[in-house]
Formats: C-alpha cells, structure tokens, sequence
C-alpha cells in the first residue's frame, strides 16, 4: 500500500490494532457455533459496541452526547425506507446508514456545539426526544407506532443475507467498519481531541480551529450511530420508534465509562461485559435491574479508570 | 524571521449586559515596541486582552493589525494571524509531557517553528526536561512553558497577562529575560498586563493606566506613576492626598 491510507493505518496504535483484531476474530464465531444464544448475545454486542463508538468518539473531546439514539434511529429508518423501494444492496445500505445522519448532524452541530457541559448534554438528550416524536407523527414516511416491519433482507454481491449466520457476518463486517472509521478518526486526530478535551481554550488560543474538530467529530459519530441502526434493523428486520428510545443512550455512556474512556478498547470491554450481564441477570427476572446497577457501580468504584484504563494503569506500574 | 506588527485599538469598549467593564479604550503598539497596562482588580485589564485576542467579541471599537481590521475575529484565526496571548494561570496541557505542550503549540499555530525556541528552552531549564509530565514540574516552570508555548506559535504580537503572578521574587527575572528574547529573536511586538509595578519599571518604556473602565494615563512610567490620580486609583483618594 502506498500513500495516504497506507500512511493512515500506520498511525494505528496498540489499542486500535487490538480492537481492529477483536472484530476480525468475531468473524469466527458464527462460523464455529450455531447457537441461538451465542447468536442474540453477539448481535446484540456488536450493535451496542458499535452505538458506544459514537458517544466514544463525542466524549474524545469531552462532550457527552445523548444524540446516538436519534442517529441510529436516522440510519435504521433510512435501510428501512430504502427497503420499500427494494433497494437491498448491503453496500449501498451501509454507504446511506452512514451518509444519511451524517448530513443531519451537519446543520445540527452547527447548532449544538456552541454549548458545553450541562447545556450540551441536555440539548442532545432533547434531540432524541425530538426523533421519537418524529418517527410516531410522521406515519407515511416511518409507520409512526406501528413502525416498518417486514424489511426484505440485505443483499451482499448478490446473495441474500437472509440465515441468522449470514446476518450476524453482516453485522461483523458492519462492526469492523465501524470500528476502522473510529480507530483512524480518533488517531489521526489524536492530538487535536485530546487538546480540546483537556483544554479547548488554551488550544484554540494556540490556532486550533477546535469548532472544525468538533463538527468533524459529531458527523462522523452520527455517521457511525447510523451503522449501529443499521445493524439494529438488520438483525430484526423491522425499524420500530421504540428500538431507539432516547434513554438507550445511557447504556451506551455506562458501557463507555466501565469499559474506559481513553482507550478504544473501553467500549468494546464495557459493551461486552455489561450486554452479557444484561443477558445473564435477565434470568433473575425482577432482580435483574438491581444486579445490572450493582454491577456497575462496583466496576465504577473499583476501577475509576474504567477497566480498561485500570488495567493499563496496572501494568505501566509494574516493575 | 516573524517581525513585530503594528497593534492599534481604536474606542474599544466591552460591556456584559449592563455591566460595562471598558470603554473607549485607545492606543496602539508600534512594530517590535513594548508597553505595559496596569491598573487596579477589576480595571478591565484581562478583560482587554480577551477581547483584542479574540477570546471575547468587543461591544464596539476596532482592533487593527498593521492596519487591517481583525475586529472580532475568533481566538484561533488572530493567533494564526500572528496575535498570541499567555494566560493569568499556568495555562498548559498538565496529562501531556513538556515536548508535547510545545509540539501543539507549533502543530496549531501553523506558522513554521520558531527560530530560537531552542534556546529559550534550554535558558529556563526546559531542554532537560522534555519528556516529563507538565503537571509534575515545579509551578514557576509551568508558568513559563505556558510563556514558551505562546512564544512556540511564532507571534508578531505578544499579549501577557500578568506573567509574573505566583512566581517567587528570585524567578520574576525570567520574565525580564523572556521578553528581552522574544523582542531580539522574533522582533515581537509586547503587551503586558502585570501588577508588579518594579517589573513594569524595569521593562516597558511606556505605560497604559486602566481604571474604572477607561484609560487614566499614558506614558513614560517615571510620568505616570507619580500622577496623583494614578496614585489614587491604586491607593485610594486619602493615600493620594498623603503622598
């Protein structure tokens, strides 16, 4: 490889090569098992790890976002809508899940990223709120309640993606994607985000154009919580208001804050470990919520860092 | 070399709904010139180097560099114009080591390096310490790399908001020497703002008073500061009438 993407992938960090790998061997796993289980817990992981990559990506720069939901919901609605008019090829869906919220986030952020801390949170978590209104009033584009059900499957160089199998490689691949888009964003911008999450005044001061930073950050999260609702609608063949309810985005921050947020590694750790517990507790049945909130609160108060970040912590001090 | 330019302001005021914190506030810095505002808490003083940086927007009056009007313009665009500013506090990036700080510096300004930054490194003791953790160095040495750091993005014009503040009487010589290295290697045009009026005496042939808002004086410091109503605006009316 020469040039620009061959120099791009050679920033790649430990970190991002890891979790680059991690989804490459995830690959393995629905060729190696057929189990329903397995199945519905990696899909599950792989959409929440995908949506926690967008709050991730945000919280680089110190912003803590609630508007992944409503991204999701903007790249789900679009595979949706696409699928009325039969359009199923899985490249052009996944290029439209991207672009789609992407270009929403534009004037949004325009918008939005004047605000910090607080103000900022807020505005976001109304923005989801604003796309659940939305999608229930605006029945002849999105099915207002009763949603878009019966979504014909994807097509991938002309086969239909339409076994558990097939869906859940989709949904790997989807995943990888995500996670490249994020790795090379965040390390080629290594430096800018970090300035700005640490002192935006200062670096702007210096000649940092931190709204541009800003902005870029926000569409391509938006961009990547669209690949998230993609790989949602994907797996359940329908796009329903409910699957993108705003309060989802704070399971998306608690996987983000227990995995760890300075590295990308924490959402991968903090979605795989707490989707499990959810599917685990979930047989408890109405202690499940209690055991979930336990859980996170021990992780938060054992290990400030997330675990990620405590880990790594352990291991620099090390002798 | 990035030689000094011209800063002039003309009637600039800044209010903050009904509060006005300075108005009419005229005056310009030749190129490579030095010049030092003081006045008492509250005079308006950072309030004016946020607004000429950028930081704040005016309420009225022009900013004007070597004659062109940057009114206005947002912190990050004046600096790559060649207007960089230090900070009252130590002003640094703390979880990143000494080389990184100067290596934003130099990446975000986008003005080239510095010709001389080696040397004013090595002259407070930086050079040795380039892999440390900022956080980690004693205060007076964060409080001059966040100087080295404005220094880093090649300014035409200089803006330092008390520099001297915190640091110990034995340390305050560094800043005589940073801006005497600023002005001879980069030809930088200087504005200080600084409450230590034998720092002021000692480097600025001319001095601006802020009081209450508006300009009190404008001179020589040996002038101004024997002016009874500058007296009184640092020492109150009866100290005045004693003196």
């Amino acid at each position: 490889m020469h040039g620009r993407p061959a120099g791009l992938i050679r920033r790649l960090g430990g970190a991002e090569i890891a979790a680059v790998a991690i989804f490459i061997v995830a690959f393995a796993i629905p060729i190696s098992t057929k189990s329903v289980l397995v199945y519905s817990v990696l899909n599950q992981v792989l959409v929440g790890v995908v949506a926690t990559f967008s709050v991730w990506i945000m919280l680089r720069m110190n912003l803590l976002s609630f508007a992944t939901p409503a991204f999701m919901a903007i790249g789900g609605y679009t595979v949706a809508i696409a699928g009325r008019y039969d359009i199923t090829d899985a490249f052009l869906l996944t290029a439209g899940a991207f672009i789609m919220p992407a270009l929403v986030a534009v004037p949004l952020g325009a918008l939005v990223l004047r605000l910090r801390g607080t103000y900022f949170v807020l505005v976001t978590f109304v923005l989801s709120q604003i796309m659940q209104l939305v999608l229930f009033e605006t029945p002849g584009l999105t099915g207002g309640s009763n949603g878009i059900a019966g979504i014909p499957p994807g097509t991938l160089l002309g086969t239909e993606l339409a076994s558990n199998q097939q869906v859940l490689l989709f949904a790997c691949g989807l995943a990888l994607l995500a996670t490249l888009i994020t790795a090379l964003l965040t390390r080629y911008f290594r430096q800018h985000f970090a300035a700005i999450e640490e002192n935006e005044i200062l670096a702007e001061s210096l000649g940092l154009v931190v709204w541009r930073y800003k902005a870029l950050g926000f569409v391509v999260s938006a961009g990547v919580a669209g690949l998230a609702g993609y790989s949602l609608v994907n797996m359940l063949l329908t796009a329903h208001p409910s699957s993108f309810d705003s309060i989802t985005a704070v399971d998306f921050i608690a996987y983000t804050i227990v995995g760890g947020r300075a590295s990308i590694l924490g959402p991968v750790v903090g979605s795989s470990l707490l989707i499990y517990a959810t599917n685990l507790f979930g047989t408890h049945g109405q202690y499940a919520q209690g055991l979930y909130g336990v859980l996170i609160m021990v992780v938060i108060l054992a290990a400030r860092g997330g675990i990620v970040g405590t880990i790594g912590t352990l291991l620099r001090r090390r002798p | 070399m990035a030689a000094g330019m011209e800063l002039r302001v003309e009637s600039l005021a800044k209010q903050f709904g009904g509060l006005r914190v300075f108005s009419e506030v005229t005056f310009s810095l030749e190129p490579g010139g030095l010049m030092g505002v003081i006045g008492p808490n509250g005079a308006g003083k950072t309030t004016l180097i946020n607004v000429i940086s950028g930081r704040q927007a005016p309420s009225d009056g022009h900013v004007l560099l070597d004659g062109r009007d940057v009114t206005g313009k947002p912190a990050h665009a004046l600096s790559r114009l060649g207007v960089a500013r230090s900070f009252q506090q130590t002003n640094i990036f703390r979880s990143v080591s000494v080389r990184e700080n100067i290596s934003r510096a130099v990446r975000f300004g986008q003005r080239g390096v510095q010709p001389g930054l080696d040397r004013l490194l090595s002259e407070f003791g930086l050079t040795e310490r380039l892999d440390e953790q900022s956080d980690k160095l004693p205060y007076g040495l964060q409080k001059m790399l966040g100087l080295v750091m404005a220094f880093a993005t090649r300014p035409s014009v200089l803006l330092l908001d008390e520099p001297a503040a915190g640091l110990e009487r034995g340390e305050r010589s560094r800043i005589d020497a940073f801006v005497q290295h600023v002005r001879e290697a980069a030809g930088c045009s200087v504005l200080i703002v600084e409450h230590d009026m034998d720092l002021i005496r000692r480097l600025c042939p001319r001095v601006l008073v802020l009081d209450a808002g508006a300009v009190l004086a404008d001179g020589a410091p040996a002038e101004v500061l024997a002016r009874p109503d500058v007296i009184a605006a640092y020492l109150g009316d009866a100290e005045a009438e004693a003196a």
